[in-house]
């Protein structure tokens, strides 16, 4: 799971941050609005944490601009303002969640996982596929009733393919969601990942559809 | 005083225009009365020797005109000054001794006869339905004329016809006669005219001056008020000012408990924040005996206050009087909206039951913080159904909030909602908008009240004026 993190304060988006990505999230920072606009306009993720009030750019607009254009991904707006007019503006530009500073960081990481998987169309909390379960709250995989020790890169990859179970999954959309902004990657990485992968959870589970992608199938089960 | 835009100029230009406007009228119309007086003196004058002319006027056989005595008494003997006579027949003419032998210049009889006769001297005007004394065309008609020596003469003409001889009779003044006095007069009137104009421009600045001296002391007044030599402005004040001043006087009092009620609440705010900041850095010094598990509870509770305090800070119905009217149902539209969204892990069905002629006397930021709090506090608490309604009386408005939770019962949000433990974090998972919510509703004169809904959970109600 990919989140874009529009922060202009420095100390707080690292900590943010930081929580993340223990939680296996790959994050981008943008530290003010344009940045954050361009990012969320070109890059591909699974959800949002936008500031309200960022340099260059104002946070709402920011959000219409990516309404305007089209980008559905999940937003959540993260400020110190707590109004309910403040609220309401903010969910009319656009947002699916606010959350206002100070925060405890496990709510944000549950929100933020909560808005991952509706926006992948699933309304209950738990994602079954075969053995493979995934639950979504609390972020944790089960094969067959038991905890699924992974990577954060396998555990992304996963999470992708678990919440979009069924359809094929582009190769490079994989790559883009798994990987952050300025690392460096390799083309076959995502291959070594499937395969790792594989021997975790069985070799069935994943198939390969040459040429595309991938597809987690529940069919078979 | 008089600089530009102040009071005392626009009193002042506004009289003096005035005044000159009156002293212009005045002059036209007095120096007009004049005129027609003097040119009335000189016409009965030349009009009386005219008579005097044609009754001493005979015509002999052979047409030729004579009088029967002598016609030149003054100012008539006197020559070359403007003052002749001249009675011309067909056959002879005859002429004043002033005129020195020299014609005098006739207009046509034609023309003079086309003249229009002049009005009858004032005060000789004839009774309103009697005949008149003489008819016009009997009268003399005026005319103008060069003398012998190129002088501007005002003649009186008249025709006459003497034993059957026709005869014109001139009679002329100079017109230095009618413009001298006239002169004169005006030279006199100017200069009253004048001195009355500056004497009533001088009292007008007195007054002015006078006039605007309470202006000067209310400004004295204020100033003593801002630099604290007094609290309030004296209320004994002309008639005119006394408004302003009660004005003044209810902002400085609105000021003061405005400044009175911050105070207070920045001492509550201190004592609310550093008593658990106290307790956070005896914690800290002893980082072996505490964990997050005793520090996060002290954060929150710090953000609470912070939070409470800050909302009422916001609050606009403190910054002045409420105009605003306030339309509530698409703002509880929205707030539903907001609400259903951030709890759309839940299914939760929200009825909302309000018309648009709902309208509050309140400012919407005001009524979103409520009203948002309400719903929050009914969606935290609710197993799946809420209801929101409004119910009008003549000057209020009942928001009212129901939900099917089984959250707080209603002894237990009393206690919350109580002053002295609004803040008391130890009301379970409540939410911190209920003490807020009440302290804003009581700002605009409204109030929060709670019972048990029909849906079996808690109904709170928040009364709030109704805009007129």
């Amino acid at each position: 799971m990919k989140v874009l993190l529009v922060e202009d304060d420095g100390p707080l988006a690292q900590e943010i941050a930081g929580a993340l990505r223990r939680e296996n999230f790959a994050v981008d920072i943008a530290a003010d609005g344009e940045d954050g606009h361009h990012l969320g306009d070109t890059e591909l993720y699974d959800v949002a944490v936008l500031d309200l009030g960022l340099p260059k750019m104002p946070g709402a607009a920011v959000l219409r601009a990516w309404r305007k254009s089209g980008r559905q991904l999940p937003v959540l707006i993260l400020t110190a303002r707590d109004g309910w007019t403040e609220k309401v503006d903010g969910f009319k530009a656009g947002a699916d969640d606010y959350l206002t500073k100070p925060f405890r960081i496990e709510e944000l990481i549950m929100r933020l996982r909560a808005l991952a998987r509706r926006a992948a169309g699933h309304a209950a909390p738990s994602v079954a596929c075969g053995p493979l379960s995934f639950n979504a709250t609390t972020g944790v995989f089960e094969l067959n009733g038991l905890p699924l020790k992974l990577t954060a890169l396998e555990w992304r990859v996963l999470q992708c393919l678990i919440l979009r179970k069924d359809v094929v999954v582009d190769r490079i959309e994989l790559m883009e969601k798994v990987y952050e902004g300025d690392a460096g990657t390799d083309s076959n990485s995502v291959e070594v990942i499937v395969a790792r992968l594989r021997r975790k959870i069985g070799h069935d589970l994943i198939e390969t559809v040459r040429g595309r992608g991938y597809r987690l199938a529940s069919g078979s089960a | 005083m008089f600089r530009h835009g102040s009071l005392s100029r626009r009193l002042l230009l506004t009289a003096m225009a005035f005044i000159a406007v009156a002293i212009v009228v005045a002059a036209v119309a007095v120096g007009f009365v004049l005129y027609r007086f003097v040119q009335g003196q000189i016409d009965q004058r030349l009009d009386s020797q005219v008579t005097f002319l044609s009754s001493m006027l005979r015509a002999g056989d052979d047409g030729r005109l004579s009088l029967t005595g002598s016609a030149d008494g003054p100012p008539f003997e006197r020559r070359r000054r403007g003052w002749y006579w001249q009675v011309t027949g067909p056959k002879n003419a005859l002429r004043s001794q002033s005129l020195d032998g020299a014609d005098l210049e006739l207009p046509d009889a034609s023309e003079i006869a086309a003249r229009p006769p002049p009005p009858p001297p004032r005060g000789d005007r004839p009774p309103k339905d009697g005949r008149p004394k003489d008819s016009p065309k009997d009268r003399p008609k005026p005319g103008d004329g060069r003398g012998p020596d190129d002088e501007q003469l005002h003649y009186r003409i008249q025709q006459v016809t003497v034993s059957g001889t026709p005869a014109t009779i001139v009679v002329s003044a100079p017109r230095g006669a009618v413009w001298g006095p006239l002169r004169e007069a005006m030279t006199t009137l100017a200069i009253s005219l004048g001195v009355l104009g500056t004497a009533l421009v001088l009292a007008i600045m007195l007054q002015v001056r006078l006039g605007l001296r309470p202006l000067e002391r209310l400004r004295q007044s204020v100033a003593d008020v801002r630099a604290g030599r007094s609290e309030r402005v004296p209320a004994r004040q002309p008639l005119e000012v006394q408004p302003l001043v009660s004005e003044l006087n209810g902002l400085l009092d609105r000021n003061a408990a405005n400044l009175e009620r911050a105070r207070r609440h920045v001492a509550n705010l201190a004592h609310g924040l550093k008593t658990p900041l106290a307790t956070l850095s005896l914690s800290l010094s002893n980082p072996e005996r505490t964990g997050p598990d005793q520090l996060v509870p002290m954060v929150d509770l710090m953000e609470r206050r912070i939070r409470h305090h800050l909302g009422r800070a916001r609050a606009a119905v403190l910054s002045g009087p409420v105009r605003t009217r306030t339309v509530i149902a698409p703002r509880i539209r929205d707030l539903g909206d907001v609400l259903t969204k951030v709890h759309a892990e839940r299914s939760i069905a929200l009825t909302i039951t309000i018309s648009d002629d709902v309208v509050l006397a309140c400012e919407p930021q005001d009524f979103d913080e409520m009203a948002g709090n309400l719903m929050e506090n009914a969606f935290k608490w609710t197993s799946g159904r809420i209801a929101v309604s409004a119910v009008l009386d003549s000057t209020m408005a009942r928001l009212v909030i129901e939900d099917d939770g089984s959250g707080l019962r209603p002894e237990e949000v009393e206690k919350v909602l109580r002053p002295g433990e609004r803040l008391d974090e130890s009301a379970p998972g409540f939410g911190f908008g209920l003490s807020i919510t009440r302290e804003l509703a009581e700002l605009y004169g409204g109030s929060i009240e709670f019972g048990v809904s029909d849906l079996g959970g808690l109904m709170l109600s928040l009364r709030l004026p109704r805009a007129t």
